[in-house]
């Protein structure tokens, strides 16, 4: 008991870690609950433009901008050059269009009046070009044809109404899993970092010299003792992943007691206990509480960028993910990855989940053996 | 007096440099740090560019009489065209089905009649594009022309938009910041009230003003050493780009350390509390002002500043961030220039309230 209540007591005097990392996974959390409708039907994506008008209000260009409107997301945003630099620099915008002076007089005498766009180069970019260009090039082929111009704008518009048929087969809510991946990943930092350095802390309070040959020497059965250790930082463990779980609840509510949700919880389980006995590891061959914070934030800002934590895996470069199967990490974030896009639950698509698992075990394994001997090597003092 | 000056800066600098935890924070980690950015961020341009896409076309009857559709979709799979959107399969339905659901292709297209009929798994941009291409090509075939002419975009954006390179800007502001950590340890070193140390200077026939300068700029010289580090180990190891203007770099490296050092000072002298708090607030206060400057999200920087623009302002982590992004995008200096006095004028303020602080202080012997 004496143990157990030692812990909670040094735990307590550095209970702030704990507030800090969790209040981090709060924010991260809250930001990424953004509402989203949910997305069993087709939804368009669509780019942020701008668009700068040098032109009269022109029935082409009326017809023009309405095009867009309802394409893209146009945003009000200030005419200045400094202002639309930043927000394209920043994603806040994809694409900026001028349109010059003069435009609709020189395009409908048939000259070919040049736009002038800024663009961020990516797939958004892309995609904004292609439907400014779908409408001046269906623009420019009636033009040859009709010289009036609301009629113009009306027979353009007319042929833009054809549109395609769409059906989407699946029937698993995407953005909704997303965000409970998106959680469950990042909430692997916060747990590594409170876990690793709290248990190497509170380890090196009972490894000081003084204290250890202190307890060595006292009436307390050794093996007792380690129990004790143990079954707290156990018991500390779980209560951070069912704070992080109850968090979870909260922010995601009923998708969460869904089969899918339950295994996502299952999952993190099995990873706090991985990382329980890492941290029982680390904390055991570190003898220098200073040096615990540096450790600590290696570890866990190391595993979350390479694991992809932070950066969804799919975007990382393939050398990376490599170097990440070294991790467990990486098979805690794969098995989230997999449920969130997993059509139906079966035993043949959970085959790569329960690989994960047992690897996540073995490592726990790896640990804990590795731990003992460290242990034992350093049992001696002189 | 000049004698005394340098030996107190040759004695801090030694110790300095023998101390492993600052010198872990304030050298080794923005390293990691930035290994792990560069790790993890490295391939996000190339994933952000339009690939092709992978698609199948039900080649029935319907398909085969539509000349339109089928020359329209060789084009834009012809491997050949530049401007290539497309990877078609043309297979029956049941195979495209089949393709669907193992991942192979995104979607795939049916005609039914004039109607094209797209079938998809899940919502994305590929989806989006291909939806949107369809249509375009059901339109052209209205008007009944085939040759479509090209038309005239000028892209006039700036060359440099990696917007990553805003995560090594910030990394950069916060081990400019962190050497506060150096100025902090160091007024804990020679004030007579926070150690025994201090004590033994204080009684000691010399100036406080040579000893806190020499001090000062001893960690100074530290801090430099360990920028010019990080910047070697960012050009040379992960080649982040600084814009053409090296001097103004060095420049801007110089200014963010003196605001670091004068954060550390600030606090090292008005607040009194111990060594071990300090060096968290100061850690603190870095870590919010690059969060403002965007370190965990970069489009956080443009927000506060079009939201609340003073925040900025004053966040000496938004002001190194926003003067080497100015560098790297804007072809003027006006920005730069801006963000160079405002990081003069923030130290400035801070070392000249410190030494206030300092001046005339007298201990009772109690």
């Amino acid at each position: 008991m004496t143990v157990f209540k030692t812990f909670w007591k040094i735990l307590n005097k550095n209970k702030l870690t704990v507030i800090i990392y969790t209040v981090i996974l709060l924010v991260f959390g809250i930001s990424n609950m953004k509402t989203s409708e949910k997305s069993m039907n087709f939804q368009a994506e669509k780019p942020d433009i701008a668009i700068v008008n040098y032109d009269e209000e022109t029935e082409l260009v009326k017809g023009f901008v309405q095009y867009l409107n309802k394409n893209c997301n146009v945003k009000e945003i200030e005419n200045n050059e400094e202002t639309l630099n930043d927000a394209i620099f920043y994603r806040d915008l994809n694409y900026v269009i001028y349109i010059p002076e003069n435009y609709t007089e020189e395009f409908m005498t048939g000259k070919k009046p040049e736009l002038e766009v800024k663009s961020t180069g990516d797939y958004q970019a892309s995609y904004a070009k292609m439907i400014v260009t779908r409408y001046i090039q269906m623009a420019n082929i009636y033009q040859k044809k009709i010289s009036d111009e609301s009629e113009l704008v009306a027979q353009v518009n007319e042929v833009l109404k054809n549109e395609a048929k769409i059906e989407m087969t699946s029937k698993l809510d995407s953005n909704a899993m997303q965000k409970v991946t998106l959680y469950y990943n990042f909430a692997s930092y916060s747990l590594i970092a409170c876990l690793v350095f709290m248990i190497g802390l509170i380890l090196n309070s009972f490894n000081q010299e003084k204290i250890k040959k202190r307890i060595i020497i006292s009436s307390e059965n050794c093996k007792r003792h380690n129990r004790a250790l143990l079954l707290s930082n156990c018991c500390y463990s779980l209560i951070m992943w069912a704070l992080y779980v109850i968090v979870s609840l909260i922010l995601l509510k009923d998708i969460m007691l869904t089969t899918r949700g339950l295994i996502y919880i299952a999952n993190s389980l099995v990873f706090t206990l991985c990382i329980t006995t890492l941290s029982f590891l680390i904390g055991n061959l570190v003898n220098n509480k200073e040096a615990l914070s540096g450790i600590s934030n290696v570890v866990s800002l190391g595993s979350s960028f390479l694991c992809g934590a932070f950066v969804p895996v799919r975007w990382l470069p393939d050398f990376v993910i490599k170097i990440a199967h070294v991790l467990p990490t990486y098979y805690y974030i794969n098995s989230n990855e997999t449920l969130g896009t997993m059509e139906k639950i079966t035993k043949e698509t959970m085959q790569p989940i329960i690989t994960n698992t047992i690897i996540m075990i073995a490592f726990s394994i790896i640990f804990i053996i590795l731990s003992n001997i460290v242990v034992k090597t350093k049992r001696k003092i002189g | 007096m000049i004698d005394m000056f340098f030996h107190n800066f040759k004695y801090i600098l030694k110790t300095l440099f023998k101390n492993k935890m600052l010198i872990f924070w304030t050298f080794a980690f923005p390293i990691i740090l930035g290994t792990l950015f560069h790790l993890a961020f490295s391939n996000i341009a190339n994933n952000e560019k339009l690939d092709i896409i992978d698609i199948a076309i039900v080649k029935d009857e319907e398909f085969n009489k539509n000349i339109f559709f089928k020359m329209a979709f060789k084009e834009l799979s012809d491997k050949k065209n530049e401007e290539r959107l497309f990877h078609t399969q043309y297979v029956d339905e049941e195979k495209a089905k089949k393709l669907l659901e193992d991942g192979e292709i995104i979607g795939y297209l049916k005609l039914e009649g004039e109607t094209p009929k797209i079938t998809i798994i899940s919502n994305g941009i590929d989806e989006t594009v291909f939806k949107y291409v369809t249509e375009q090509v059901l339109q052209m075939s209205q008007t009944g022309i085939f040759e479509i002419e090209d038309i005239n975009i000028k892209n006039i954006s700036n060359k440099n938009l990696d917007y990553t390179m805003i995560e090594f800007y910030t990394l950069i502001a916060m081990a400019a910041l962190y050497g506060g950590i150096f100025s902090i340890w160091v007024m804990n070193q020679i004030m007579p009230d926070l150690s025994a140390k201090g004590k033994r200077i204080a009684i000691s026939p010399i100036k406080k003003g040579t000893i806190v300068l020499s001090s000062f700029l001893a960690s100074y010289i530290v801090q430099l050493i360990g920028m010019a580090l990080l910047f070697a180990y960012t050009i040379l190891v992960i080649q982040v780009d600084y814009g053409v203007y090296s001097k103004l770099v060095v420049l801007l490296a110089a200014v963010g350390s003196l605001a670091g050092l004068s954060i550390g000072l600030a606090i090292g002298v008005l607040m009194k509390v111990s060594e071990n708090s300090k060096t968290g607030i100061l850690i603190g206060i870095t870590m919010i002002g690059c969060y403002l400057a965007g370190m965990m999200g970069i489009s956080m920087k443009n927000i506060v500043d079009k939201g609340a623009p003073i925040v900025n302002k004053v966040n000496p982590a938004a002001m190194i961030t926003d003067g080497f992004y100015s560098l790297y995008y804007y072809e003027t200096l006006d920005r730069y220039w801006f963000d160079v006095i405002s990081l003069c004028i923030f130290s400035g303020v801070l070392i000249l309230i410190s030494f206030r602080n300092l001046r005339r202080k007298k201990y009772d012997s109690i």
